[in-house]
């Protein structure tokens, strides 16, 4: 319980009790209900023997009534009390999980987009349950355990020492004993519950992404190798729970044979004492009940620490996500603007993502307000990454981007993107009505803005056409559509948006051409008076780009409207070339 | 929780030997007091001190022996239980890789995840616990209740009442806390489905800047979640107050009773005594007992939601049927119809295509195409009409070799993390690096690869976001390719690509000795084929070549006019 980890759990539980704190008010209470159900259960057997001695002794009816009643009332009492100790404890334990996993969900929403690559989606979203559980799980119980626990072993050392301070000392020669004992055992517990947890995340994130990707398994007949990649983290899982488990139960038999140790000792010494008459056999007999009175609440806490442990190596894992650091963190000098005309400049910029070859490599171009700028380039060349860059998802290495004037890095994220709208390359639904999935695009629209913004993308149509209308509940997956229905959705989302600045990337690439066009020329009503930026691989969508970059490797290495580039007789034309051959356009 | 005898079976014989030594740990501990009063009353009482080294080491030694045997318990209690989780969670995974597609409809990703994690766990809490407690709190009850019937009948007739009262009280409220776990558990499938939701689409959540919003979704479920939480655990530590209620009243009316049989002279003090310190000890296995209960009610919610997956009649059966045999690649079908859930999404669709053609297959985004393509490797069954594959009913052949010889290219380029290199292995495992780098030359994707700094073990699960569209695409070419398929299905699988690298795939494609079908959005995708089918609202409404079509469908035309628009005449060709 020293060095380094040690200091790692102390931070950990510290941490753990300033949730603790918030629920001050109701801890007093259960503090309160804890003591009057201990004084209340030390009392009743009290009076029990009273009342027994009372019976043996021939008392009345009357009498002994009496003290039945009292007896009643006390029970009663004691019932009422660890009732509501526990209904309270329940209530600061599901309050502070709660509170921890929204604090928690609300971190990952502000941690950069790097984060997540990093990450599988199942191994996050086990820090947010199976993690949480654990710590929930421990503290509904421990915590009275800890607090009765303590109480009844402090109570007892004060009546040990009372009665014989030697012969306390004599009992307490286990403790040495005991805590190197559970040095060892807990040594172990912490690291296989670590391992245990880290195991749950690892399967979750392997089974979220096996059932994501069913479609691929079953088509590539893939059962057999993800069953059996599955069963060796299955394994690994019951390996680490299996020692962590077997190690936990150790402690209490540890107990129990300190236990009978320490009676061996206090009778045999005492019994020598006694013999020599520096103790009383009495004291002898009573402090051997004391003693065994001294281990019990010893080995529950014992008990309760495994449960703690296994707490804590939930906790870490969700205190490690929430220390990682958030998009926010640099944006002190940052200040947020409340409009934006469209001006973008890009000095320079050069960006590459973690330890590869450079993404972009000084690019530099100036859109004017309201301009529509085409990225044209074979795939690879950087197009998405200069619209990630534009929206602040990732930080140039070098050069700067100005937006009307201003340097990116100054302006807040939130301000920035709140003036844009997206459409993605994979277009993202969530498993509600048709109708809230687009209203995503502005969360305050009426039904009538989100049907007028569906009409514009052409999308209205197909969706009258869905059992429900705009009633229609998607499934996450949305696999009762096709991926145009899909782009379709968003680019509804787009329009409802209503933005300054205005980002297509790949949008029209899984639509029919039919739709396509009524698509475009929806989007040309949209683009209207916004600059936009567009990739696109037909390259007749774009021809009226005002202005157009070609990018390869990372570079500009052409930029200019349609006519100025078809001159320039140089890439662009080759592949405007090209696909004409194809007979694309 | 029938569930649990099934899965315990292969521990039968660790679960003996674990209750052996818990047995055993019993009797060390029920013998150990007499022991201790043999101590203090013949040796320090008396005087004796030999009488307490004697017995000091027999108490020593049993002691040891109790360490030992509980060690051992330790690790066979801990081998079942792990045990049992393992099984289930095998048996689970296994059965969901069975499943047929409409059933993931049923049973959502989120929801799956929550049962094989979080669902097995509460069972495997409830064995380790059950295994430690089990047979101490029933044996003490009903020990307990033996002996007070030796000591005096009528005052046990108390207890005989009080006891059955109280167990049924706690069934009671047993059976209430299951449909609250159940609805626990339920809710936990929910706050799944919205983290995963939210991580899925990160990049729009931020790109609209909807954090806020997002959180507010998370705190609904989080608040219902563990407002459930509250009300199923309050339920179930209701248990324990009543317990303690109900045996201290015991407890009081014994002595009332008692002390009239005292008067009467049909009861000793002793008696009244001792059965009193018999209640006082039942109760405190009760109160243990309704700690397990409420494991156990947790248990059971979870493992009727586990059964309900065991349950689920799967598709094995198709991989027994007969035909496994090398196919040519010949495709008809014959006046196919599919239905998914209302829609009739292909309305009796007719077609041929011989061995080594390249079939191109146009129409509107919703009409159907793709549920065309699940149909050939039976991903999905057709609903009426019959497809055959060198000309025998595929309903008839063997689904994995079937599937083995298809390639299949969805719209949406699904990779899995791990390297380039595993991934493209996805089709087909025993595949050579020159065979992989083969299939990944076909697609266009190996100079891509080269340029990496770890080449073909450069990590996608880092990585994924970072590739564009277009490589993931290709990506997922080369993994259908290397299984160098009889019939290659190519769902828009080329639409992020620029169109000279998509050119250049085709017609390395076309080399191939295989059929194709394409799925495709531009016209000049399809051109080259050797047929072109169209389909417009799940009907199939004109097959031919480029030519023909052009010639004789004015729907071709008009797709073929919408995509040259605006392009000066005399380019189009």
């Amino acid at each position: 319980m020293l060095g380094k980890k040690a200091h790692n759990m102390n931070g950990t539980l510290r941490r753990m009790w300033r949730y603790f704190a918030k629920e001050k008010g109701l801890f007093l209470l259960v503090l309160t209900m804890i003591m009057i159900s201990s004084v209340l259960s030390l009392a009743g057997p009290y009076l029990m023997g009273l009342a027994v001695d009372g019976v043996l002794a021939g008392w009345t009816g009357s009498e002994l009534l009496h003290m039945l009643i009292w007896l009643m009332l006390v029970y009663l009492l004691q019932s009422v009390a660890v009732f509501f100790q526990n209904y309270w404890m329940i209530g600061i334990a599901q309050n502070v999980v709660f509170f921890m996993r929204n604090q928690l969900f609300a971190h990952l929403q502000r941690l950069p987009l790097s984060f997540f690559q990093k990450r599988q989606h199942g191994e996050l979203m086990s820090r947010l349950t199976n993690d949480m559980e654990n710590v929930s799980r421990t503290l509904n119980g421990a915590v009275i355990q800890v607090v009765t626990s303590t109480l009844t072993l402090m109570g007892t050392i004060v009546m040990m020492l009372w009665l014989s301070p030697l012969l306390t000392v004599l009992t307490l020669l286990i403790v040495p004993v005991l805590f190197a004992g559970m040095k060892w055992i807990t040594k172990r517990t912490g690291r296989y519950f670590k391992a245990q947890q880290r195991n749950i995340g690892d399967m979750n994130g392997f089974i979220e992404e096996t059932i994501s990707g069913q479609k691929i398994i079953k088509m590539y007949s893939q059962e057999r190798r993800v069953i059996a990649e599955f069963e060796s983290k299955n394994e690994a899982l019951r390996m680490s729970s299996y020692w962590a488990q077997a190690y936990s139960g150790f402690i209490p038999k540890l107990m129990n044979m300190l236990n009978n140790i320490s009676f061996t000792i206090i009778v045999g010494i005492g019994g020598i004492l006694a013999l020599k008459g520096a103790v009383s056999i009495g004291v002898i007999v009573t402090f051997t009940t004391y003693s065994r009175q001294f281990t019990r609440p010893l080995n529950d806490l014992a008990n309760q620490f495994n449960m703690i442990l296994s707490a804590v190596a939930g906790a870490e894992r969700v205190f490690q996500i929430m220390d990682e650091e958030s998009e926010e963190k640099n944006e002190q000098r940052a200040k947020s603007i409340s409009t934006l005309t469209g001006d973008i400049v890009f000095d320079q910029v050069s960006f590459s993502y973690e330890n590869e070859v450079a993404t972009l490599n000084s690019v530099s171009f100036h859109v004017y307000p309201g301009q529509m700028v085409a990225l044209v380039g074979p795939t690879g060349a950087g197009k998405t990454t200069v619209l990630s860059l534009l929206s602040r998802f990732y930080d140039a290495d070098e050069g700067t981007i100005y937006v009307d004037g201003t340097d990116i890095k100054n302006i807040t994220r939130k301000s920035l993107r709140r003036h844009m709208a997206f459409v993605l390359q994979d277009s993202v639904l969530f498993r509600t009505t048709v109708r809230e999935n687009i209203r995503y695009g502005k969360l305050d629209a009426t039904d009538e803005e989100v049907e007028e913004a569906a009409k514009q993308a052409n999308a209205h149509d197909f969706i009258m056409k869905l059992s429900k209308g705009y009633d229609t509940v998607l499934t996450s997956e949305g696999s009762d559509l096709s991926q145009g229905q899909k782009q379709l959705l968003s680019i509804a989302r787009a329009m409802l948006a209503d933005p300054r600045l205005l980002i297509l990337d790949e949008a029209t690439s899984s639509i029919d051409t039919i739709t396509e066009m009524k698509i475009s020329e929806a989007l040309s009503k949209l683009m209207r008076g916004r600059t936009t930026f567009v990739i696109a691989h037909r390259l007749n969508t774009i021809q009226h780009a005002d202005l157009i970059l070609v990018l390869k490797a990372g570079m500009v290495i052409e930029k200019g409207t349609d006519q100025e580039l078809m001159k320039q007789n140089g890439f662009y034309a080759d592949l405007v070339q090209t696909q004409r051959q194809k007979g694309v356009m | 929780m029938k569930l649990l005898f099934k899965f315990i079976q292969p521990y039968k014989l660790a679960m003996l030997i674990a209750l052996f030594f818990t047995i055993l740990e019993l009797a060390v501990e029920l013998y150990q007091p007499v022991i201790m009063a043999i101590i203090i009353d013949d040796g320090i009482v008396a005087g004796d001190l030999s009488i307490v080294y004697l017995w000091g080491s027999v108490l020593l030694g049993t002691s040891l022996l109790a360490f030992i045997g509980g060690i051992i318990n330790s690790f066979y209690a801990a081998q079942v239980s792990q045990g049992v989780g393992y099984g289930i969670r095998k048996e689970l995974f296994q059965k969901v890789q069975e499943f047929a597609f409409q059933q993931f409809q049923k049973f959502p990703t989120s929801s799956l995840i929550t049962r094989l994690t979080n669902d097995v766990t509460q069972i495997q809490n409830f064995i380790f616990m059950g295994l430690r407690i089990a047979l101490r709190a029933p044996l003490f009850i009903i020990g307990g209740i033996i002996m007070a019937y030796m000591v005096n009948v009528k005052l046990a007739h108390i207890l005989l009442i009080t006891v059955p009262v109280l167990l049924l009280i706690t069934l009671w409220l047993l059976k209430k806390g299951v449909v609250l776990f159940q609805r626990v558990q339920r809710k936990l499938d929910s706050l799944n489905r919205v983290i995963r939701e939210n991580l899925l689409g990160i990049r729009l959540v931020k790109a609209f800047t909807r954090e806020t919003y997002e959180e507010k979704r998370f705190k609904e479920v989080n608040s219902s979640l563990m407002g459930d939480n509250k009300k199923a655990l309050r339920i179930m530590e209701l248990t324990m107050p009543i317990l303690m209620l109900g045996m201290n009243g015991a407890m009081l009316l014994m002595l009332w009773l008692g002390h009239k049989e005292l008067g009467i002279g049909t009861a000793q003090a002793g008696e009244i005594v001792a059965i009193i310190n018999y209640a006082t000890r039942i109760m405190f296995s009760f109160t243990v007992f309704s700690f397990l209960m409420m494991n156990y009610s947790r248990a059971k919610a979870s493992s009727s939601r586990i059964t309900d997956v065991l349950e689920e009649e799967t598709e094995e059966g198709k991989h027994q049927s007969a035909v496994c045999e090398k196919i040519a690649g010949e495709i008809d079908f014959d006046n196919v119809s599919f239905r998914y859930g209302d829609d009739l999404v292909l309305k009796g669709l007719s077609f041929s295509v011989k061995a080594g053609e390249t079939i191109g297959i146009l129409g509107e985004t919703g009409s159907g195409k793709s549920s065309l393509f699940q149909l050939i490797p039976r991903l999905y069954e057709v609903t009426s009409g019959r497809i055959y594959i060198d000309q025998k009913n595929i309903k008839l052949r063997n689904v994995e070799n079937l599937r083995q010889q298809i390639g299949l290219v969805p719209q949406e380029a699904h990779l899995f993390s791990g390297t380039i290199k595993e991934n493209i292995l996805w089709g087909k495992e025993d595949a050579s690096l020159e065979e992989v780098m083969e299939a990944a030359k076909q697609a266009e994707i190996h100079e891509f690869i080269m340029k990496l700094p770890d080449g073909y073990d450069t990590l996608i699960g880092q990585r994924g976001v970072n590739f564009s569209g277009g490589q993931k695409q290709r990506l997922s070419i080369a993994r259908a390719l290397v299984r160098k398929p009889s019939i290659l299905l190519l769902d828009d699988s080329t639409s992020a690509l620029d169109a000279r690298t998509e050119a250049s795939i085709l017609s390395t494609l076309k080399k191939q000795s295989c059929t194709i079908l394409l799925i495709a959005q531009k016209v000049s995708s399809v051109k080259e084929a050797d047929s072109i089918l169209l389909i417009h609202e799940g009907e199939l409404v004109a097959k031919g070549s480029h030519h023909d079509l052009l010639r004789e469908n004015s729907y071709y035309q008009k797709i073929y006019s919408s995509q040259s628009e605006g392009k000066e005449a005399g380019c189009v060709g």
